[in-house]
């Protein structure tokens, strides 16, 4: 009787039960194909943070030597300004995606070095592109 | 209600071209108007009437869109388009530009000077807030570089007394920001407006701030000091286990169902406001004398249709005049009004 009870289970259930086989393949498939997007995604997004700052920081460390022997009462604020950049840089969390002020961080970085630029009547002009560099005639 | 504003003269101050905004130097007597035809022009009068003393043609490549004096009045700073920001030196009835601020990515929405006149502040479309120092042989440095704006920048004001500064935005919010620790920061965000906020003018004591919007609303906002005597208290607890008291501002009252049209400008008396509407109006609220200074409220004392024939672009009363105020708008003219504070108010 019980044997019975099933082949009939299985008839009448084929139906849900290949519907719950399909939803479950399509949902790793989908989780799958999802991680690698977002790890595109990610690397895509963190490469041009990354490119951005590591240009803002190869520009301060740069100044910070051409500016290392000057003394004058007004280039203390353009050190005060150029220290700050640098440290703002430094303690950006490189491996933390999920810091929760890491977009008010790096504004507040993008800010200071543009201040710096104004105090340095530097317009710097960089390209920041995937492909390379962009030389055109 | 339509006696208490009464036109008493009108300029064509840009002629075919939009005039985007007023300002009366600090002793009242003279009028800067600026507008799309790139220029800036003094007017003073001249008897009766008012007359162009100068022309200031050769500063900008675009639309002048603020005009701003300082403090002493010797000074005139002018926004433009063409994202840079002018400062003007006055010499008698001649005006020489003895500098130019860049750094803005474009178009410069609007420029300040503190009540200290050592500090000036612009915007712009770039999204950011400038501070810039000025020393006493007038050279400009900046500050600080504030990005806490999500959108477009359209206003900034000091506070009549503290080095304060406000800014109202696309992003639908007023932000201000104070000095702390040698670096400017935003130390509030006032959020209630549900749409682009034009403009903000402190009252003259400083104690409320008053925004205009595109959704067609006036709010005042008022600042709670720590200690004060609603007993709000705010606490912020940093790293470090330490507390620190945040003054706090509250949105005290809104105005709304006046006006039909965005409000592009507001200019605050005390107990009195006049807005600039896309309707081409311009109202007169006054508060009421018995109202609580907590939840103040306002009735309008004046409403004049048409004041111009398109968009009031700015409204501005005279500092040392009671009741005189100008206007200015898309139509390319200014326009000067006597206002007279309506019996049993």
């Amino acid at each position: 009787m019980a044997g019975s009870q099933d082949i009939f289970d299985a008839i009448v259930m084929a139906d849900e039960r290949f519907h719950g086989e399909g939803y479950r393949e399509g949902y790793e498939e989908g989780s799958s194909l999802g991680v690698m997007e977002g790890r595109q995604h990610g690397t895509l997004h963190g490469a041009k943070i990354g490119s951005e700052i590591g240009c803002y920081q190869g520009f301060a460390f740069a100044w910070k030597c051409l500016l290392h022997s000057c003394t004058t009462e007004k280039d203390s604020r353009k050190m005060k300004v150029l220290e700050s950049l640098i440290g703002m840089i430094q303690k950006f969390p490189y491996d933390d995606p999920t810091y929760d002020k890491l977009h008010e961080d790096l504004d507040k970085i993008r800010g200071k070095f543009k201040q710096f630029c104004s105090l340095l009547n530097v317009q710097p002009d960089f390209k920041i592109s995937a492909e390379g560099s962009g030389l055109s005639f | 209600m339509k006696d208490s504003l009464v036109l008493l003269g009108r300029v064509p101050a840009h002629p075919d071209s939009r005039c985007w905004f007023l300002a009366w130097n600090p002793a009242g007597t003279l009028l800067a108007s600026c507008g799309g035809d790139r220029r800036i022009r003094i007017w003073g009068t001249e008897g009766d009437s008012w007359i162009c003393k100068s022309v200031l043609s050769e500063g900008h490549q675009r639309t002048v869109r603020k005009v701003a004096w300082s403090p002493c009045g010797n000074y005139l700073a002018s926004a433009s388009f063409d994202a840079t920001t002018c400062i003007w030196k006055k010499n008698q009835d001649d005006f020489e530009c003895v500098t130019t601020l860049e750094g803005h990515e474009n178009e410069v929405k609007s420029v300040a000077w503190a009540p200290s006149g050592n500090l000036l502040a612009t915007c712009s479309r770039d999204k950011s807030v400038w501070v810039w120092e000025v020393d006493e042989e007038d050279e400009y440095e900046c500050v600080s570089v504030l990005n806490s704006h999500t959108q477009d920048v359209k206003h900034v004001v000091w506070h009549p007394s503290q080095e304060l500064l406000a800014s109202a935005s696309y992003d639908d919010t007023v932000k201000l920001y104070r000095e702390e620790e040698d670096d400017w920061v935003c130390c509030a965000t006032l959020e209630g407006h549900e749409s682009t906020v034009w403009s903000l003018a402190f009252d003259p004591s400083g104690q409320r701030l008053a925004s205009c919007s595109d959704d067609r609303t006036v709010r005042i906002w008022r600042q709670y000091l720590p200690g004060n005597e609603q007993g709000e208290v705010h606490y912020l607890s940093c790293r470090g286990g330490m507390q620190r008291l945040l003054t706090q501002w509250k949105c005290i009252c809104t105005l709304s169902g006046f006006h039909s049209r965005t409000i592009y400008d507001i200019a605050c008396l005390t107990g009195a406001l006049a807005t600039a509407c896309g309707d081409d109006a311009i109202r007169v609220f006054q508060e009421d004398p018995n109202s609580d200074p907590q939840q103040p409220t306002f009735s309008l004392t004046a409403h004049l249709h048409q004041a111009h024939s398109q968009d009031v672009n700015c409204v501005a009363w005279n500092p040392k005049e009671p009741g005189l105020l100008a206007s200015c708008s898309d139509d390319g003219e200014v326009a000067f009004w006597k206002y007279q504070r309506p019996e049993g108010l």
